[in-house]
């Protein structure tokens, strides 16, 4: 009668030399095109995400795609609905800051905050395109010194920020 | 008084997580049953002091509590009932302490049912468990507390005179509740969606789900127990969690498509991978775990991705609340990043340690080598490196590159959604292809003959299927290669059921019905594991169709006038302004839409105005075949402009969804059949 035995065989069946081989190259392809998957992707489609200040002082940057990130100015967006055409302008943020909101807000009151206008051609207008929201822009900026914008992402983060109520002392207590 | 109540259960409750770990931590050391019982049952009692508190907010929200600034800032006097509600995860605070719920209560059912059966790993389990959860309840309680209320100093100057405590003040008054009424904030319109209402809870579901498995993956490392006894205790639980998560982000593609309106459902944004990435490693386990069951082969490849997944989990929730992350999603940088930055550091080193320690002594060695390169091992081997290929793509892209370049460049480097396309088109078709070929291997070893063999039914009927579509014209060579690979893998799962059911239809003689219905309740995971693949087929083919051949065009029409876009009509009939019950204007346009001549519905885009911002929702015509979806962009009674797309087979990606579930629902349904039948036959043979 056959045994059947429960227990961890002591020495697990080896596998053959060529089949090792055979797994051994596989997982060398394999890798190996993954990582060439990743190199020329990210060689190809790689942006430097940099703030308009940067755009506009380096002249390497004209007509490359670059991100940029800016506070959109709410008088100056024009929407073309015949023709899907959106312009407004941004105002550079500085990279570094504690609060979205207050740089946002900020910035767009530096009077000698570098601008930029801003060109986004067969787009819906977005909801959130208005006053003191952050664009985040890719595109790159052409030689008429306007940023054509293939991608539009925005930002309100003063909308829903919890702030503290105001006025909130200003009326007497009830009690 | 709420306030207090719901602070009270709060600290209780993070009390009570601290004593269970430290307890049952104790009780290992001592070897003492009664430690480790008074830590089980700490552990159990932090499920209903967690719901108190959570209860305590609800009934803050639904009654308009305004003094409690959580309530203030995401509800007011015109948020509708039910928004009310769901407002309890619609900030940072009050989605931290849901978060909580959900893991104690995940916790309760895990100790409930694997109390007696896995008690060697249990202690070290409860332990993992209740440290998480206390992390969770102490950022509730120090830094998001949800039970702040708003309080007036009268002695202090007038820029400090309002306050945001917990605890009451020295001398303080509370604000007048009209005052606070008439300020409070409302939620976000974007998030009045019946998306959002159900995304979150099921991305959280998902998310804390995995702690389970992670918990007793760790315990089965520290305990040394490493038998299957792990697998078997969290294989439930993480099926769980997986559909969860599945779901959750399904209805976010939803609720994306619904309400941002730029007519698509994934945009490859930071903080939606950072959701997908758990799903990917969380998807390889559940396939490499097979292959441990079966063969006791890959133990520490397994441990490694469930420490994997929960570190995704962690390392997600982290970039989603930190706002480190240049998101769309990501809001106010928050003071829980560090903190959950360190956590998540913690447990990840804990237990890659852990592992390491185990792994140097030999005690993970698998119990059989890879022998053959066609066997399903291999296959399900090759699965997990596409799925931990696909993370490692989307983990580079949103957080690889952007972090590298920044610390060594000085400048962020990143990758926009066309990049993100090109790492994971090739690794889906290969995810495919494989989903095809690997059920029908066998395990051990298979021959090529004998896998070609099985392989020709579902192959001729993916040339037949590829023909037709040729035939029918439809597109480019390369959309018609990608319906191949992806309907090649429904057809093999289609092909496995119906082996199956044939041969206990042949051997058995059962009929049809009951033939398929006993191989589903004989092997629920295995069968339902391929209602999830064919799920999967139909959300490729749904995401094919609607991004290769979607069509997206701007038109201004006249009142009356009509346009023809491929075979629809759209005629501009109205526009009117009308307000909602809660006040807002709504300004609706009302739209004939035609196919081939003939009325098929009537649809009304608008744009609803929010104090703050205009909302625009989309008004659709939704059949299986394809979604015509029109959005109105501006104008006035006599003549407005409307953005119009035609998605082809998008609803297939909701339906593919709802497949998938069903499928997970079958695999993970306990076994209750046998028992009651069990217990039939005695009641028969007693008679």
């Amino acid at each position: 009668m056959a045994e059947i035995s429960w227990a961890k065989p002591k020495h697990p069946r080896k596998a053959k030399r060529s089949e090792r081989l055979k797994f051994l190259i596989g997982g060398g392809l394999i890798l190996a095109s993954v990582v060439y998957l990743l190199v020329s992707g990210t060689l190809q489609g790689a942006r430097y995400f940099i703030t308009v200040d940067d755009l506009l002082k380096d002249g390497a940057y004209q007509g490359k795609t670059v991100r940029i990130s800016g506070a959109v100015d709410g008088e100056s967006i024009e929407y073309d609905s015949e023709n899907a055409i959106i312009r407004f302008e941004i105002v550079n943020i500085p990279g570094e800051f504690d609060d979205l909101a207050s740089a946002l807000h900020a910035a767009l009151a530096d009077s000698a905050a570098s601008r930029l206008s801003i060109l986004v051609e067969d787009e819906a207008i977005p909801d959130l395109l208005q006053h003191e929201a952050q664009a985040i822009l890719t595109g790159a900026l052409e030689p008429d010194g306007i940023f054509h914008a293939s991608e539009l992402l925005l930002k309100c983060p003063s909308r829903f920020e919890e702030t503290s109520p105001e006025g909130l002392s200003a009326i007497p207590e009830h009690n | 008084m709420l306030a207090e109540i719901g602070l009270a259960s709060l600290a209780l409750a993070l009390l009570l997580a601290l004593y269970a770990a430290a307890v049952c931590l104790l009780g290992i050391r001592a070897g003492s049953e009664t430690l480790l019982r008074s830590g089980r049952n700490a552990a159990l009692l932090t499920f209903p002091a967690t719901l108190l508190a959570t209860a305590t907010l609800v009934v803050a929200l639904m009654t308009e509590q305004y003094q409690m600034s959580y309530v203030w800032s995401v509800t007011d006097p015109q948020t509708p009932a039910v928004y009310r509600f769901t407002a309890l995860w619609g900030s940072q605070r009050g989605s931290l302490l849901f978060w909580s719920l959900l893991l104690s209560l995940f916790t309760f059912g895990a100790i409930s049912l694997s109390w007696r059966t896995e008690g060697r790993l249990m202690p070290c389990a409860i332990a993992t468990m209740m440290a998480t959860l206390a992390f969770f309840l102490g950022l509730s309680l120090l830094l998001e507390n949800p039970f702040e209320r708003w309080w007036i100093l009268p002695d202090m100057p007038e820029s400090r005179q309002v306050v945001e405590t917990a605890l009451i003040p020295p001398g303080a008054i509370a604000p007048s509740m009209e005052n606070l009424a008439a300020s409070a904030t409302g939620l976000n319109p974007l998030l009045r969606h019946f998306g959002m209402i159900i995304h979150p809870p099921m991305l959280y579901l998902g998310f804390v789900g995995f702690t389970i498995p992670f918990a007793f993956a760790l315990a089965a490392l520290a305990s040394g127990d490493l038998s299957t006894g792990w697998i078997k205790a969290t294989r439930r639980w993480t099926l769980i969690a997986w559909v969860f998560l599945s779901l959750g982000l399904i209805l976010g593609g939803r609720w994306a498509y619904d309400v941002l309106g730029w007519g698509g459902y994934w945009g490859w944004d930071p903080v939606e991978n950072a959701a997908f990435l758990p799903w990917l490693v969380g998807t390889a386990f559940i396939h490499s775990v097979m292959i441990q069951e079966k063969r006791g082969m890959l133990k520490t490849w397994n441990m490694a991705l469930v420490v994997a997944t929960f570190s995704a989990v962690m390392f997600g929730t982290f970039a989603t609340r930190s706002g480190v992350i240049e998101s769309v999603h990501s809001f106010a940088r928050s003071e829980v990043g560090f903190p959950m930055l360190a956590f998540w550091a913690f447990m990840t080193l804990i237990a890659l340690t852990l592992l390491l320690w185990r792994w140097q002594r030999g005690e993970l060695r698998g119990e059989h080598q890879f022998a053959n390169i066609l066997s399903r091992e291999t296959m399900f081997v090759l699965n997990n490196v596409i799925f931990i290929a696909l993370f490692a793509a989307i983990f580079w892209g949103s957080f690889g590159l952007p972090i590298i370049s920044e610390l060594f460049m000085g400048v962020e480097v990143t990758i926009g959604p066309a990049t993100f396309e090109f790492f994971v088109v090739p690794l889906f078709v290969a995810m495919y292809i494989l989903m095809g070929i690997a059920p029908l291997s066998a395990w051990g070893s298979t021959s090529a003959r004998r896998l070609g063999k099985a392989i020709i039914m579902p192959f001729s009927l993916t040339i037949l299927s590829v023909l037709l579509l040729m035939l029918a014209g439809t597109g480019a060579p390369v959309s018609i290669f990608g319906y191949g690979v992806v309907l090649f893998a429904g057809y093999v799962a289609l092909f496995e059921i119906y082996r199956g059911a044939r041969a206990r239809h042949r051997g058995l003689n059962e009929s049809w019905m009951r033939a398929v219905t006993a191989l589903f309740r004989r092997n629920q995971r295995r069968y339902g594991g391929y209602i999830v693949h064919l799920g999967v087929t139909v959300i490729g083919i749904g995401v094919i169709g609607s991004t290769v051949f979607q069509t997206e065009v701007q038109h201004s029409l006249a009142r009356g006038e009509m346009i023809t876009i491929k075979d629809y009509g759209l005629r501009y009939d109205d526009y009117i302004r009308a307000q909602a019950v809660d006040g807002r204007m709504m300004n609706i346009a009302e739209l004939t839409v035609l196919r081939n001549g003939a009325q098929v519905a009537r649809i009304r885009p608008r744009v609803d105005d929010y104090p703050d911002m205009p909302m625009t929702i989309a008004g659709a015509h939704s059949t299986l075949e394809n979604d015509f979806y029109v959005l109105l962009i501006g104008g006035n009674r006599e003549r407005a402009t409307f953005r119009i797309y035609i998605n082809p087979l998008v609803n297939l990606v909701w339906w593919g969804g709802i497949v998938l579930i069903i499928g997970t629902v079958i695999a993970a349904y306990p076994k209750v059949v046998p028992a009651r039948r069990v217990r039939k036959r005695e009641a028969e043979s007693a008679r």
